[in-house]
């Protein structure tokens, strides 16, 4: 779900629970959460089917491309017209080498600050420490299946889009109201990416988007590609491959009757090509450790653009499943409450939104796009910097929009049967 | 000649340290594999009080240990790498202790320097080296290939696949198991078997027994806490290990039951599963230790030496 | 066996290989050919794919599988495209906060189980079986129990301890205690209480015995445990990985762990290659040392003798 994480290869350590932490969260958090904060889950796993009226922290239905859900603010942003403010350190929270440092520094220059970034290994020890206080940056990245929680616990602070032109002017339209935070009551979008297939035509013999029905079925049949086949080891993209392999589009069911199937389904692969699990799919499809891949469309353009040789370059190709085919991802960016640099924080917001900035970020460090309508798959083809064969890596305002498919907030139950499914999948048996 | 009370102050702060950073954290990993997870933050809840405990998560554990069930298997399959590993240790590792307690009177010091210094490389290092040598176009790939032991490989039904050795073979992770883990297990065995006296084997020799009973009844017991101690030292953390086989394999099918404890503490809501595993799985070695303690103990009753 | 196959000598060469092999095997002083065939070979396979990752490491390609002459620019370059030993920022960082931790852990663990093993060695009260049995186990837990016990202390127990070094450090420090403890304690019963008893009955006094007598008697065992801690720590990855803080307290284990799960590529050969001859410089130091100070006590005393001896 997080693809940022590839970059520190595979340490991902999603868990540095704080218990002080937790609780200074809740007491923030304010009367409207003092009712979930009783109800803590007591384990025995979960049992129950999927609930289409659960809420999430807030009271709110949980955000679905077709469940727009405006976050109310819970408190007025800063004032409009104030000046940013200049020296000292300005930190960003983010994953480690997710944006490139000449981005940062261009800013630190133009405002005189210091521009400093403190890492952390995924979105979820990231908002721990948020919580607990041990880290007091002043922007943070987000991800929309947990915006609604931060927002809960008051761990980010409205936003005064006065200050953030850049969103109007050159983001997507679908992105600039999203449905996750209509109004971007508290975000603006950063990357966006969607999950299809990375393989080499060199070794692959089949045609795979013109597979039928469904050319994620080529993993079952992928007995030639035996112990060179690798999906991603997320529990999310996991199984949502294999149910929509099933031409199931419900990517955020909780039944455990589709979970059930879906596992199944993902461990018949261990007979067809002894499938392997994992995030570094640019890395291991340039160096041929694997042919055929699940993985995110910037990993086929940083495998392109930054590991392939010439040859692995020539048989590289992406399969985008397209709007309402494939779950597609986007990640934000957001102030945090900690913040003493308020005005500054939104300008960064605006910066990273600024054409210039965003498309070098993007092509030369990140490899993953932002979602700026200047980014355009034919212009890059035109420009050389990618081939014809890629361009489909590249995605457009038009893959996002209701009937998008996303991964988005489970309920705790949810969640649970989501990872013990996988559990079972990754025990082998 | 000491004060009475020097030698406890002495050993205080070792205690101490211990008990803060080795019991305690035990108690961390109980008190949240009986406690609860933050509906928002998703963090463990811990319930430190016994009368708090909820046993829901152990339960859940305990009922997919049971045949059928998901930490049944991988915990078979751990169980199976873990002895071969032990078995290959043995085969390769008693010999060559033997030899060089025993004979390499001259070259001794090279061979012990030689023994020694797989120590002293890093674990990680000699996995990426294997991992070269493995690789499609790797000198041992090709040695392996050249001389057809690949084909035999095959035949036998060791591999699933005789040119691609990375791609999710048990066979692989047990000897990078093996490789990785016998230094541990041969030093502790050459040291019993180097203190072994001489004069044993000779008095059975002058008593008639031959050659092979010599060994059988003289060599072998004596050596038997060496071999025991060098299990326990590898045996015990094997069954922990993860990482292993992500580097050699990274297929579902070769996962040890390390790779669930993993899983369940990178994310998602049930850190609480990952500590009630942790728990079964340091009782299980727990048993497994004390059984060696228990075996020593009358090893040093029956055989004074 | 081929070659006896074809000169039709099977049977009675197969029938006296077995009679020599069970000779070999039997006959500690007979002529152990195949004992010696399986010592060399388990050394050679030991030892030959670290030489082989070595000479990798200077392979003037990316590649790790086919040698296209050498260089060291994967140790020296300063360009932005090759990201070399000394020059990349990762590879640099996660070699400084290997050193870091190694050098904190030598520093603390040593003196904490120089003591240990005294106190252990010696005193005789109540708790003193405990504590021995305790120091044990340490040196069997499976290193992910260690690390998810350490995670859980200092998320919920021990909040003052912020992940990264700090937490990395005290974890090092736990799972080295025991070595030295091990290693000195080994040497406490070799050397007996003869030397201070002696001193005590010159009339020295006891903080004299232990500082002038005792001490200078325990030193080589004492530096053979600090190598050895270093090594360890060095050595570390799940401990480290379980503590760490993100890209800032990466160790040189975690990074090859990543390389090794993406693709490695000759820096990471490199880096290996550095630390290890950094760790064997720290050993052979220590055997050194070691050797100096126990000159002229007779073959039982060396360094690998204490090394090996610590089989429980």
């Amino acid at each position: 779900m997080h693809p940022k994480e590839r970059r520190l290869g595979a340490t991902r350590r999603d868990f540095l629970m704080r218990s002080g932490g937790a609780a200074l969260a809740l007491s923030g958090a304010g009367s409207f959460l003092a009712a979930c904060s009783n109800s803590t889950t007591t384990g025995g796993g979960a049992t129950s089917g999927g609930n289409p009226n659960a809420n999430n922290p807030l009271g709110l239905p949980l955000a679905r491309p077709n469940v727009p859900v405006t976050i109310p603010l819970y408190e007025q942003p800063i004032a409009s017209g104030m000046k940013p403010e200049t020296g000292g350190d300005f930190t960003i929270f983010n994953y480690p080498d997710y944006i490139d440092p000449a981005v940062m520094k261009a800013f630190g220059k133009k405002y005189g600050v210091t521009v400093k970034v403190t890492p952390f290994d995924d979105i979820n020890s990231g908002i721990t420490k948020l919580a607990s206080g041990t880290v007091q940056p002043d922007v943070t990245e987000m991800t929309p299946d947990n915006i609604a929680r931060v927002v809960a616990a008051k761990l980010i602070k409205p936003l005064n889009l006065d200050y953030i032109p850049n969103l109007q002017k050159n983001v997507w339209p679908s992105l600039v109201d999203p449905f996750y935070d209509k109004g971007s009551h508290y975000s603006v979008p950063y990357t966006v990416y969607t999950t299809g297939i990375l393989y080499r035509t060199d070794f692959v013999k089949e045609d795979i988007p013109s597979l039928t029905p469904n050319p994620w079925d080529i993993f079952w049949q992928a007995q030639a590609y035996k112990g060179k086949t690798a999906l991603l080891s997320e529990v999310r993209e996991t199984i949502a491959m294999a149910l929509l392999h099933r031409g199931d589009k419900d990517i955020n069911t909780e039944d455990p009757a589709k979970i059930n199937q879906a596992v199944k389904d993902l461990q018949e692969l261990y007979n067809i090509c002894n499938v392997k699990v994992g995030d570094l799919q640019y890395s291991t499809v340039a160096e041929r450790k694997a042919y055929l891949n699940q993985a995110w469309s910037g990993d086929a353009i940083s495998g392109y653009l930054f590991y392939a040789d010439k040859e692995s370059k020539q048989a590289l190709r992406f399969w985008n499943p397209g709007n309402g085919n494939g779950p597609i991802q986007n990640d934000m960016w957001s102030i945090c409450s900690t913040t003493k640099k308020p005005v500054l924080a939104h300008l960064w917001l605006n910066w990273i939104l600024d054409n210039t900035q965003g498309y070098n970020n993007f092509l030369n460090y990140n490899g993953y796009q932002p979602p700026l309508t200047e980014v355009d798959p034919g212009q890059l083809v035109k420009k050389g910097i990618l081939p014809e064969t890629l361009s489909d890596t590249v995605l457009t305002a038009a893959d996002l929009g209701p009937t998008s498919l996303q991964e988005m907030t489970l309920t705790t139950q949810g969640q649970q049967l989501w990872q013990n499914g996988y559990s079972q999948f990754l025990s082998g048996a | 000649m000491y004060p009475r009370w020097l030698w406890p102050a002495f050993a205080l702060p070792g205690v101490v340290w211990l008990l803060i950073l080795f019991v305690l954290p035990f108690y961390a990993v109980v008190g949240v594999a009986f406690g609860s997870v933050d509906p928002i933050l998703l963090t463990a809840v811990p319930a430190w009080n016994p009368a708090q405990w909820n046993f829901g998560w152990v339960t859940q554990v305990l009922t997919e240990l049971q045949p059928g069930g998901i930490y049944w298997d991988v915990f078979v399959r751990t169980l199976e790498y873990v002895l071969l590993s032990l078995a290959g240790c043995v085969l390769i590792g008693y010999p060559v202790a033997y030899y060089i307690s025993r004979h390499a009177s001259r070259t001794k010091s090279l061979l012990l320097i030689l023994l020694v210094l797989p120590f002293w490389i890093s674990y990680l290092m000699r996995m990426l080296a294997w991992i070269n040598l493995l690789s499609p176009g790797g000198y041992a790939e090709r040695f392996l290939s050249a001389t057809h032991i690949n084909d035999l490989l095959f035949h036998l039904g060791v591999v699933s696949d005789p040119n691609n050795y990375l791609g999710g073979e048990s066979f692989t992770v047990i000897i990078a198991l093996i490789y990785g883990y016998i230094p541990y297990f041969i030093l502790p065995l050459y040291a019993s078997l180097d203190r072994i006296d001489r004069s044993h084997l000779e008095a059975a020799r002058d008593l008639g027994a031959s050659p092979w009973r010599a060994f059988l009844h003289v060599t072998l017991p004596l050596s038997r806490t060496g071999l025991l101690g060098g299990a326990v030292l590898i045996v015990l953390p094997m069954f922990g290990d993860y990482y292993t086989p992500n580097i050699v394999s990274g297929a579902p099918t070769t996962s040890m039951i390390g790779n669930q404890i993993d899983l369940y503490f990178h994310g998602g809501p049930q850190p609480t599963i990952g500590a009630a595993i942790t728990i079964l799985l340091s009782l299980f070695l727990v048993l497994l230790m004390g059984y060696y303690m228990w075996t020593i103990h009358r090893a040093s009753r029956d055989l004074p030496a | 066996m081929s070659q006896a196959v074809a000169t039709g000598r099977t049977t009675t060469q197969e029938f006296s290989t077995w009679r020599r092999l069970r000779g070999w095997v039997g006959n500690p002083w007979g002529k152990p050919r195949f004992l010696v065939v399986i010592t060399w070979t388990y050394i050679v396979w030991s030892i030959a794919p670290v030489l082989v990752a070595i000479q990798f490491s200077f392979n003037d390609s990316r590649s790790l599988t086919v040698w296209h002459g050498f260089t060291t620019k994967w140790y020296t370059s300063t360009s932005p495209a090759i990201n070399s030993v000394f020059h990349d920022p990762g590879l640099r960082g996660a070699l400084q906060q290997s050193m870091k931790l190694a050098f904190l852990d030598v520093v603390i663990a040593t003196p904490i189980g120089v003591l240990l093993a005294l106190g252990l060695a010696r005193w005789r009260g109540r708790g003193s079986g405990g504590a021995n049995f305790l120091m044990l186990f340490p040196l069997v837990t499976p290193e992910i129990v260690m690390g998810v016990s350490l995670l859980l202390l200092f998320s919920h127990l021990l909040t003052v301890v912020p992940f990264g070094t700090p937490a990395q450090v005290l974890g090092h420090v736990t799972f080295s205690i025991s070595y030295v403890v091990v290693i000195v304690r080994g040497r406490l019963f070799s050397i007996g209480r003869s030397y201070e008893e002696a001193a005590a009955d010159l009339g020295a006094a006891p903080a004299v015995a232990l500082y002038r007598v005792l001490f200078p008697l325990l030193l080589p065992a004492i530096v053979a445990s600090a190598a050895i801690v270093f090594a360890i720590s060095i050595d570390d990855f799940v401990i480290s990985q379980w503590l760490s803080n993100g890209a800032n307290t990466t160790t040189v284990p975690m990074t090859i762990y990543n390389a090794t799960r993406a693709t490695p590529q000759p820096s990471t050969d490199g880096i290996a290659t550095v630390i290890m001859v950094i760790t064997l410089a720290a050993v052979i130091g220590g055997v050194l040392v070691f050797r100096f100070f126990t000159r002229g006590e007779g073959g039982r005393g060396s360094a690998i003798d204490d090394v090996a001896g610590f089989g429980i």
